[in-house]
């Protein structure tokens, strides 16, 4: 296509021997004689200059060496969308073969779409250049369903200008274009379900709340943006938010996500069933992989797929119980209680476990003797330190001794007997613990071993004869 | 004309059947209870109206359903009575769906001496009953797994049956092998070599898949954490799907069953090819990727694309045939196969200077719908036959003696009536094949 250099060749994309690029300015640039065409690249190295020459600025470039000028004979300015069909059907039987063809008139460049009902428009793959800042569209797709717009340079202002003539628009693909949400959409993209924003790294969480209104949003996918945190501020900890009324499922991956506090924040989505949380620090890292799923699924109560794994009722009750147990010593040092009177965990604990309090009320408050932490298996850990009194005698002093909790009454009143000259089988056992105050428990048989009668550490034996 | 009669064996079989006949029936426009969609719901369903190729698959009733040309048999019922209760249990004739009382229990012996040979004649007549609704039938297509008692045993005694009564008649098989590094029976390797001796004179092409490399792609492609055997068999699904386009669609490019015999075997016992399928995109990652016709030929070459764990780069490809389907053009095709040609990674042998054969059908893919793999414009199934499947081989053989030298597990075979000779044969058998693929890849 013979293209002559009028000024709306200002915002074309270009393409030099395989880079991209977008036109900013033509003109002469003295010294040299000539038209000269300013580009900027996609790729912000490939420049030798960020558009000024000789301390005149032509035009302005996001990066020091961005920009180039270039002649115009060189430049590639890629073919429309109607020639890019031609050329590659042309062998074939054209597409006056298929069904049904809708020529739509958008501007005055007529537009043959190709296809039913549904239209994917592969505008990355025709290599064909979007033309920024077309002012009036006044052509509606009112039947496009599917769009696809990734790496075509596209800008949220764009979009939403054009998002006028897509009425009926379901999935939306934005993958790779640098966007920068910078406007809530008001009366567009309301059909849309799907929404596609991986690659875009200029993406945070406070643009994501102007998108966060979308009725009828099911599926989010925010793949290496660079995200790490989120804080929906109209919900406090254990509510749901009013944002992504209808997401259901949402797309993380390959991101910047290492605390658990974003994790505890989705749980705030009130449609989310279903997320994919891969690659990601928080995932990755010396913790197994399973430990790391079961505090997901433990922290978010609604979900039903992780990692594209459905999550059995089994599933979810282990994980859970397992939350509970591992984090029933934090909770108690925090001020929670097993008596719901007594419960009051304080407000960092409830923030950084959010669902912890459901999660009591759903199994019960851990008992302590879940939350005892094994010991190792060491001898110094088997022994019971216990007093010893002589409630008979007066005189005698009190006693303190190690003995295994595996020591038989018998072997103890061997010990007693050798240290007190006394012999064995006038020696009458019994020991109270100040658990119970007041009770004695007579030690009556001697095959029997202390932890057979629930000696603890602590406990008092008393001996008399 | 040029029906296909789809036979599923043993468990592993007839679960692949299921996510096969599910996608085709999704291909057709075909609903669970075998009533086709009518036009409005063709179109919306993005179907075109569909000529009567998919008859090749389906044979239609009186009443206008549209029954599969299909038999599922197993020695235990608990699997059919899956089908016989799941989404499908109308597509399917209830005696399409054989079930023995007492299964195999691993064993190849009980699969098909004592137990398989009380259930091959009923198998038999419902075979001729399929064969007899069809004007011209092209061949079978046989589904099984190596390591089972069901899918090792009954297939040898079928397939021999077959030989027999429908001599001219090209068999086809989908096999699972048994994994490298996942086993879930201790006996595979006996099993497997004692199916590959009795299967080898009958088969006329074995396309081999293995659990392990199928779940490494669900893990790393597709994203999947824990991949469940429902993930896997969709996609051996995609892959035979791609293979039999050609037989269910009209295409500018057809290839028919024969076909696949004449350009990838060389020599009768070589004929155990591999399967690549390409592209395997998540659906998270829908629309990310160029994938233009040279990027998915590329990526079939690609060790990580492969369905069975064997490493192309250690042998010799003696033929290859490429299978698209969806937005394929010639002029593509015929560039990507030159770009390949000229890579050094990818070797012919001496003795086949083209190499490869082409099949395009303008059917694109489908997914179903709540799967793991992203829609896409184009796909291709490369069907490779290569030296560097003797690994493959090697590997089980060498399973097989570490066994075989202690006699371990021998007396549940000898006890259903084996002899230790058959072990050895079979073993000689396997020893000969490996032989003969090291032949083939020596230079002149």
């Amino acid at each position: 296509m013979n293209d002559t250099l009028t000024s709306d060749v200002i915002g074309r994309r270009v393409e030099v021997n395989g880079e991209h690029a977008t036109v900013r300015f033509s003109g002469i640039v003295p010294p040299v004689a000539g038209l000269w065409l300013g580009v900027e690249w996609d790729n912000p190295e490939r420049g030798k200059h960020d558009g000024s020459h000789e301390g005149t600025v032509y035009f302005k470039c996001r990066h020091p060496t961005g920009g180039s000028f270039i002649r115009p004979n060189k430049v590639n300015f890629g073919v429309d969308f109607l020639t890019a069909v031609k050329n590659r059907y042309v062998l074939e039987d054209g597409p006056e073969e298929d069904g049904k063809e809708q020529i739509v008139i958008i501007g005055n460049k007529p537009v043959e779409t190709i296809g039913f009902d549904s239209i994917i428009k592969q505008q990355s793959e025709n290599k064909l250049r979007f033309p920024s800042g077309s002012p009036s569209r006044t052509g509606t797709f009112p039947a496009l369903k599917v769009l696809v717009l990734n790496r075509t340079g596209i800008t949220w202002a764009e979009v939403l200008r054009c998002a006028s003539g897509w009425p009926v628009l379901e999935e939306l693909y934005l993958e790779s274009n640098d966007l920068f949400i910078s406007e809530r959409p008001a009366d567009v993209l309301q059909t849309v379900k799907l929404l596609d924003l991986s690659s875009n790294q200029l993406i945070d969480e406070n643009q994501l709340f102007l998108i966060a209104y979308l009725p009828r949003l099911e599926q989010l996918i925010l793949s290496d943006i660079g995200i790490s945190t989120i804080h929906f501020p109209d919900a406090g900890t254990g509510h749901k938010t009013a944002m992504f009324p209808s997401l259901q499922y949402l797309v993380v991956n390959d991101n910047q996500i290492s605390q658990w506090s974003f994790i505890n924040e989705l749980d705030k989505l009130p449609s989310l069933q279903a997320l994919s949380c891969i690659r990601n620090p928080l995932t990755e890292g010396s913790k197994e992989a399973q430990t790391t799923r079961q505090l997901i699924i433990a922290r978010i109560g609604q979900l039903k797929t992780l990692n594209k794994c459905e999550i059995l009722p089994e599933e979810r009750r282990g994980a859970e119980l397992d939350y509970r147990k591992a984090f029933g010593n934090e909770w108690k040092k925090a001020g929670g209680h097993q008596d719901p009177d007594k419960n009051r965990p304080h407000e960092q604990f409830l923030e950084a476990h959010p669902r912890y309090q459901l999660l009591c009320l759903k199994y019960g408050a851990p008992e302590d003797g879940e939350l005892k932490l094994h010991q190792p298996f060491l001898l110094k850990n088997q022994l019971l330190t216990l007093k010893i009194k002589y409630p008979n005698q007066v005189d005698q002093k009190v006693l303190e001794k190690q003995l295994p909790d595996s020591m038989t009454i018998q072997k103890v009143k061997g010990l007693l007997a050798r240290l007190l000259k006394v012999p064995v089988s006038e020696l009458l056992l019994s020991y109270e613990s100040p658990k119970m105050p007041g009770r004695e428990i007579e030690l009556e048989n001697d095959q029997q071993s202390l932890q057979f009668y629930s000696v603890e550490s602590g406990d008092c034996l008393l001996v008399r004869w | 004309m040029r029906e296909c009669l789809s036979i599923h064996i043993g468990q592993a079989g007839i679960q692949i059947g299921d996510a096969c006949w599910e996608l085709y029936c999704l291909e057709h426009g075909i609903q669970p209870d075998g009533v086709v969609l009518n036009s409005d719901q063709l179109e919306s369903a993005n179907l075109e109206h569909m000529d009567t190729s998919f008859n090749t698959f389906f044979c239609e009733t009186r009443a206008g359903k549209h029954v599969p040309r299909a038999l599922f048999m197993d020695l235990e019922p608990a699997v059919i009575d899956g089908i016989r209760a799941g989404r499908h249990r109308s597509l399917f004739h209830p005696e399409q769906l054989v079930s023995g009382k007492e299964d195999a229990a691993n064993n190849y012996a009980r699969g098909r001496y004592s137990v398989g040979s009380e259930i091959i004649d009923l198998v038999l007549e419902r075979i001729r009953k399929l064969a007899e609704q069809c004007s011209g039938l092209q061949g079978f297509l046989i589904f099984r797994s190596f390591g089972g008692g069901t899918g090792s045993g009954l297939t040898s005694l079928l397939m021999e049956q077959l030989s027999i009564e429908y001599s001219r008649k090209t068999k086809l098989e989908f096999s699972v092998y048994p994994a490298p590094r996942i086993s879930t029976a201790v006996v595979e390797p006996y099993n497997s070599v004692l199916t590959t001796h009795s299967t080898l004179e009958h088969a006329d092409c074995t396309f081999m898949v293995d659990n392990e490399a199928i779940y490494d792609i669900c893990h790393h492609k597709l994203g999947v954490e824990r991949p469940s055997y429902a993930s896997i068999n969709r996609l051996i699904g995609q892959a035979v799907s791609c293979i039999t386009a050609s037989l269910r669609f009209e295409g500018p490019l057809n290839v028919d069953l024969i076909e696949f015999q004449t350009n990838l075997v060389p020599y009768p016992r070589i004929h155990f090819p591999m399967t690549t399928f390409a592209p395997i995109i998540s659906a998270d990652n829908a629309y990310r990727e160029e994938l233009s016709v040279s990027d998915i030929t590329a990526a079939c070459f690609d060790f990580s694309n492969q369905l069975v764990k064997c490493d192309p780069r250690l042998g010799k490809y003696m033929a290859c045939c490429l299978l698209y389907r969806g937005d394929v053009v010639p002029k593509d095709v015929n560039a990507a196969i030159a770009a390949m040609k000229s890579r050094n990674s990818v070797q012919f042998v001496d003795w086949c200077p083209t190499g490869f054969k082409v099949g395009i059908n303008n059917q694109p893919p489908t997914v179903m719908p709540g799967g793991d793999l992203a829609k896409v414009q184009r796909a291709v199934c490369m069907l490779s036959n290569t030296t560097a499947v003797v690994e493959a081989w090697a590997r089980l053989d060498h399973k097989f003696d570490l066994m075989y030298a202690k006699r371990a597990f021998l007396h549940w075979y000898i006890r259903e009536g084996m002899e230790e000779g058959e072990f050895s044969e079979a073993r000689e058998d396997l020893a000969a094949l490996e032989k003969d693929y090291e032949e083939m890849g020596q230079s002149f």
